[in-house]
């Protein structure tokens, strides 16, 4: 058994069973929790019928979706229609294959790492994990064009606006922890960020998380950015006319987007499987037990992200779609496009783990930022009033 | 050996080029399935002409027979398929069904490069607007190639001449595989990245190119940015008023 283990091809594909079933459990258990952070959040009990605290809740919406009749419309483009819940909920699954969970592993004890406790270590890992994000809009434009109805289509489209115009601050921020730790190895990144005088890349860039996270709600479709789904304008969004199970695809995409999305931000920013000073959590624990130590403190990290996300989802409004996008290109896009300078500036000086240089930057720039949004004359934006003259023409009011 | 090899290259050529021409979309009777039969022939004598070039581990070799199969087909399909959306969603899958075959080469950076750039930004907005054009029903010009023979003669005629030039290297491609390293099963399982050196030549030896490309492009975006701005003639212009109901920092402390 230990010696199918000690191959990594062995011990990959035995991890990816895990990994599904265990994801496949969370993300099930995600929808439980939501109902019942939102249930807290707003003053009520949430789910309690079924099971002992309404536990076993997941099983029944699982049941739901599973026997509640399959419609296709008519008039729906077949081909695309059936496969478009198939490509969101498998982009959103094969994120997971290059997230580091748990370092190297020497599994018997006798000095020699034997595997890595990740599915695949390519060197350009988290170009991979973009590119993968990059492609997860396909399942919201095919579904929300594909059945043919006017408000899906809206849906996806401002889902691809936002998705479009959040990746590039997005991948701006990636850039300033890429050109701090100088790989693209997420294994390295995560490594980078221990031992004698390192620290998460957060206390270095703490600016540049906040922008990650920003994006990645949004990426996610997540409240304050769930547009695409905006109930009250959009009768349901991109699933509009789907049911049964292919609605649930596109449900259980969701959250799965949002795991990936939280290991993505704890490997880039807070150490990954890495807890400072505690033992075990560190690179020379390799035994079996140090690995699963390390699985669980990265669990516990991406649950902490779940609970934020939903924390936000049931606390914030959402935005509406101007001030998403200037949000987008007038907020994040030029401070991370600073941030980046700053940050390259720092490696051409030789001090990009500097704590005081990088952080104290950092400080700076939000404290700029924030004194330039205080001491600017407000900007309405209840209906564009103060845009400049061009875009009225006289019909518009008379 | 060397002509005997032409000849089957060549033959492999007509045969593509003649699957092409049936597979395009005609007014009279559909000639898919013979299209669709040669094209297949056609594809399996690519492959075996890739067999005798091609040299690396079983699954490699797998991997590059899948794809490049996939990529063949889904190519074809670009230009032959009816529908606009399903061609612009043919030509994401021959983008995504090339990247194995970068990978392969080591190329993975150039391979994800392309994921994330093509199929994840560019061709979002493409298929977004053939949507957005398709709202009226299919017009008649999308059931009938325009110029099919001249279009496949021509493009086949310039594939042939470039296949045509290597195919006259079996001996040679033979000696540069075998001076290559040879992979063993024993490598580990994660592949030398070549990030780094991508992005040192892009900027030590084609500096001046990459800079260019970068300014091209920032001019692009300015001229989008200016060009999508509505213009007005000045005598219809209204001094905005503010709208009732409004909610804005304007608005005084209750």
């Amino acid at each position: 058994m230990l010696d199918i283990l000690k191959d990594q091809f062995w011990f990959s594909a035995i991890l990816t069973v895990v990994l599904i079933g265990a994801i496949m459990g969370v993300v099930a258990y995600c929808i439980y929790f939501e109902r019942k952070i939102s249930a807290w959040i707003q003053d009520r009990v949430g789910p309690n019928r079924v099971g002992p605290f309404g536990l076993f809740q997941p099983l029944a919406d699982g049941a739901k979706f599973l026997f509640k009749e399959d419609i296709i419309p008519a008039n729906v483009d077949k081909p695309l229609f059936l496969i478009a819940p198939v490509i969101a909920f498998g982009l959103a699954m094969i994120g997971f294959a290059v997230l580091p969970w748990g370092g190297n592993v020497d599994l018997d004890a006798d000095g020699i790492i034997d595997v890595t406790a990740q599915v695949a270590d390519p060197g350009i890992g988290l170009l991979y994990l973009l590119g993968v994000g990059s492609l997860g809009i396909y399942g919201v434009v095919l579904g929300g064009w594909a059945n043919n109805n006017k408000y899906a289509f809206f849906s996806a489209m401002r889902s691809t606006a936002q998705m479009l115009s959040y990746e590039i601050p997005m991948g701006i921020a990636i850039f300033v922890v890429v050109i701090t730790v100088g790989t693209l190895r997420l294994e390295d990144i995560v490594l980078s960020q221990i031992g004698e005088g390192n620290v998460w890349n957060i206390v270095l860039h703490p600016f540049a998380f906040i922008i990650l996270l920003i994006t990645i709600f949004a990426e996610t479709n997540r409240t304050p950015f769930d547009l695409a789904e905006a109930e009250q304008e959009l009768v349901g969004g991109y699933h509009t006319e789907y049911s049964a199970l292919k609605f649930g695809m596109f449900f259980l995409g969701e959250y799965a987007h949002m795991i990936t999305g939280s290991g993505f931000i704890t490997i880039l920013f807070l150490g990954g499987w890495h807890l400072p000073g505690v033992p075990g959590l560190q690179p020379g624990d390799v035994s079996i037990w140090a690995m699963l130590f390390k699985m669980t403190v990265m669990g516990a990290k991406i649950v902490g992200f779940l609970f934020l996300f939903m924390w936000v989802r049931w606390t914030i409004p959402r935005f509406r779609f101007d001030q998403l996008m200037r949000l987008s290109w007038k907020g994040l896009l030029p401070i991370s496009m600073i941030l980046a300078g700053y940050a390259t500036t720092l490696v051409y000086l030789g001090k990009a783990t500097n704590i005081p240089w990088a952080l104290g930057g950092n400080v700076a720039l939000l404290v700029i930022v924030l004194i330039y949004n205080g001491l600017r004359s407000g900007e309405i934006t209840g209906r564009q009033a103060n845009l400049p003259a061009i875009a009225r023409p006289v019909e518009a009011h008379s | 050996m060397n002509t005997h090899w032409s000849s089957l290259v060549y033959t492999t050529f007509v045969m593509g080029a003649l699957a092409v021409y049936l597979l395009m979309p005609r007014a009279g009777r559909s000639t898919n399935i013979a299209g669709t039969l040669i094209g297949m022939v056609a594809l399996a004598l690519a492959m075996f002409l890739c067999a005798d070039m091609f040299v690396g581990t079983s699954s490699g070799n797998a991997l590059f027979y899948a794809s490049a199969v996939i990529a063949l087909a889904s190519a074809v399909k670009v230009i032959t398929d009816e529908k606009p959306v399903y061609s612009a969603l043919y030509f994401v899958l021959t983008v995504l069904a090339i990247t194995p075959l970068l990978i392969l080469q080591h190329a993975e950076f150039l391979a994800i490069a392309l994921v994330i750039i093509y199929a994840g930004a560019i061709l979002v907005t493409y298929v977004f607007v053939i949507m957005l054009a398709q709202q009226g029903g299919r017009p008649a010009c999308d059931h009938r190639a325009r110029q099919p023979l001249l279009a496949v003669v021509g493009g086949f005629l310039t594939m042939a001449v470039i296949a045509g030039q290597m195919a006259t290297l079996p001996d040679e491609q033979a000696v540069i595989v075998a001076a290559a390293p040879a992979p063993t099963s024993d490598a580990p399982l994660a592949e030398p990245d070549n990030t780094m050196q991508v992005g040192s030549v892009m900027l030590t030896q084609y500096v001046v190119a990459f800079e260019l490309a970068g300014v091209l492009l920032l001019v692009a975006m300015i001229g989008a940015i200016a060009m999508s701005q509505k213009r007005i003639p000045s005598e219809k212009l209204v001094e905005p008023t503010k709208p009732p109901g409004q909610i804005g920092r304007e608005v005084g402390p209750y």
